[in-house]
């Protein structure tokens, strides 16, 4: 062995991207990603990088086309992949809820929501027999303009609930960013990996 | 209608069935080498609600109302068949089966990321025996297999026997045992802290030290330095000795540099009783092979691997040679055909009798020379190898033609 081996990353698009080479950096990554526009998938001194989509970062970790990459727990969950997760970053910290318009009673008939597999989950979980639509883009529009009656959103500050006359009514999960790792990549690039692993635990916000 | 086969399913060409035959070949070559004779399990069982993989089975209703399921899996058909022909080994007599297998199973799952719902499995199970050797034996088969083929191998080896003694001395409740045991294997500390807070049980001295213990579990892997980690952290006699049992196996090996050792390996913890792996090879990001010992799960005493041919396949994709070359001769000739078939040459007959017509036919086929009256004649377009007409030549020569018909 040559020294440890390149790794490649699967990193959203975002300000979560900012915050992951960020981390990574401080974890003694050597991390040069230019000015400007950049290439979707690009060499960055230390590590090949992808930028894709955060839904999508589990799907290019599983199947190991990157080693590693950075998602928030809410993600990893709605795709159903199992990574290896050994390191929780801190940060995007934001809840999973369940919400309507302020002070509504009825029962819930129809919930919207990005995340339908976690949504079902909980009303099954629940005892709820509501039914479940899957939205990709502004959910909150559709408690708004009544199409349904409920929905299963990221609440981060709750500024946008306020603004939108709607309340937070239950708590499905707290997510916030992981370090998610190929199972493969861990066993044939551990020497690269490992000490990325034991690094990124030890920053400020980590466990 | 459609001319698709149903999702999840496909049809395999020329050049790949012809690589999946050879690469079955090799292993079948390697298993039998060592012992394990090949045997054949029915495809339709019959549906057992008790089945490891019930969930995941293709159930089809029988004649008389009673209800059967594709295989799923080849270990719990096997097991069947020990306890039908071997009901000494199935009660515990420790006598060894070496056992092969290859063959179709089907999953009824959604045909999502990269899964198909037909696949090709080949394997093999040592049963009716239980130590260090055996695991051993196993393990080393495994690692060979991926050589077979032409790829590099790296293993993960674990022992969920060590997660599930950390468990009972934590006094962990049954209906939290798989929750933690999953977030141990996706070494997710944070959802292991959290679920092991609001687990019940465990004020004693000893359950609070082992609660610690599994905490530091999904960090124990790497090197042979693992051992003297885990020790470290779980220092009682039944940790111990699951220590102990993985020591004994990576002591039969001379040289372990290609395998890792991960005890955070704990998927189907009321399954795998003793050594798991799994097999890599570099620059492919799925696993080519998993087994390991599951004694007295399917029956007293028995380890086994299994290999999705479909995958392994794709992994040795990049690195095969050339596909099988294309026929060479078109006869009109049958003896003289017969003669070089007996070679190993791949000689198609000749669907004209008519020469001129045979010509054409050769053309179409992309086949480089006809054989007509026990000559060799080049078609036109179609390019032969260097001295390859002499060649062939020479094995016509070699052997009177006698005899008739194809």
């Amino acid at each position: 062995m040559s020294g440890p081996a390149r790794l490649t990353l699967a990193l959203p698009k975002g300000r979560v991207m900012e915050q992951s080479l960020e981390v990574l950096r401080a974890a003694g990554l050597r991390l040069d990603t230019g000015g400007g526009a950049r290439a979707l998938r690009y060499d960055a001194g230390d590590a090949t990088i992808i930028e894709m989509r955060n839904a999508d970062v589990p799907t290019y970790v599983e199947l190991g086309v990157a080693d590693a990459g950075v998602v928030g727990k809410d993600v990893l969950l709605e795709s159903g992949s199992r990574l290896v997760e050994p390191v929780d970053l801190g940060f995007a910290a934001c809840r999973l809820s369940l919400i309507r318009p302020r002070g509504a009673t009825g029962t819930v008939q129809r919930v919207a929501s990005k995340y339908p597999r976690l949504t079902a989950d909980y009303l099954r979980r629940v005892g709820s027999g509501a039914e479940v639509v899957k939205l990709s883009g502004n959910v909150e529009l559709a408690c708004v303009s009544g199409l349904a009656d409920a929905v299963v959103d990221v609440v981060q500050t709750g500024a946008t609930l306020v603004a939108n006359d709607l309340e937070e009514v239950d708590v499905l999960l707290r997510s916030s960013a992981r370090f998610v790792v190929n199972r493969a990549s861990l066993k044939l690039k551990h020497d690269a990996l490992r000490p990325l692993i034991e690094a990124l635990r030890g920053l400020p916000g980590s466990f | 209608m459609s001319f698709n086969p149903p999702d999840g399913t496909r049809y395999v060409l020329p050049d790949a069935a012809a690589r999946r035959a050879e690469v079955v070949g090799t292993l079948r070559g390697l298993y039998r080498a060592w012992g394990y004779d090949l045997v054949e399990v029915p495809a339709l069982e019959r549906y057992d609600p008790a089945h490891p993989r019930q969930a995941q089975s293709f159930k089809l209703s029988d004649r008389d109302s009673g209800v059967l399921a594709l295989r799923s899996d080849f270990t719990p058909a096997l097991a069947q068949l020990v306890r039908a022909e071997h009901p000494a080994v199935a009660g515990g007599a420790r006598r060894p089966l070496r056992w092969q297998y290859a063959g179709t199973v089907w999953h009824a799952i959604d045909p999502e990321l990269a899964r198909t719902r037909e696949f090709s499995q080949i394997g093999l199970e040592l049963i009716g025996v239980s130590n260090a050797r055996a695991d051993a034996e196993i393990l080393h088969l495994a690692r060979e297999s991926v050589r077979a083929v032409g790829l590099q191998p790296r293993l993960e080896v674990g022992n969920p026997g060590f997660v599930r003694v950390l468990l009972d001395a934590a006094a962990v409740p049954d209906d939290r045992r798989d929750g933690l045991a999953d977030a141990i294997d996706r070494k997710d500390r944070r959802d292991l802290a959290d679920l092991l807070a609001t687990t019940p049980g465990g004020a004693a001295p000893d359950a609070e030290r082992a609660r610690r213990a599994l905490l530091a579990v999904p960090d124990l892997y790497g090197g042979g330095e693992v051992l003297e980690h885990a020790r470290a952290v779980a220092p009682w006699p039944a940790a111990q000795r699951e220590v102990d049992r993985l020591a004994g196996v990576l002591a039969e090996f001379e040289d372990a540099s290609e395998l890792m050792l991960d005890l955070a390996m704990a998927r189907r913890l009321s399954y795998y009783t003793g050594v798991t792996f799994r097999a890599y090879t570099p620059d492919f990001g799925q696993p080519l092979l998993g087994g390991g010992r599951y004694d007295g799960a399917l029956l007293p005493a028995a380890a086994g691997f299994s290999i999705g041919v479909e995958r392994l396949l794709q992994a040795t994709l990049a690195r095969l040679a050339a596909p099988e070359p294309a026929p060479r001769v078109l006869a009109l000739d049958d003896p003289a055909a017969r003669v070089l078939r007996d070679a190993g040459v791949r000689v198609v007959r000749a669907l004209h009798d008519d020469v001129e017509a045979a010509r054409d036919e050769a053309r179409d086929l992309r086949v480089p020379f006809l054989l007509v009256a026990g000559a060799l004649e080049p078609v036109d377009g179609v390019p032969a190898g260097d001295g390859e007409q002499a060649e062939l030549a020479g094995l016509l020569r070699r052997r009177p033609a006698a005899g008739d018909g194809a």
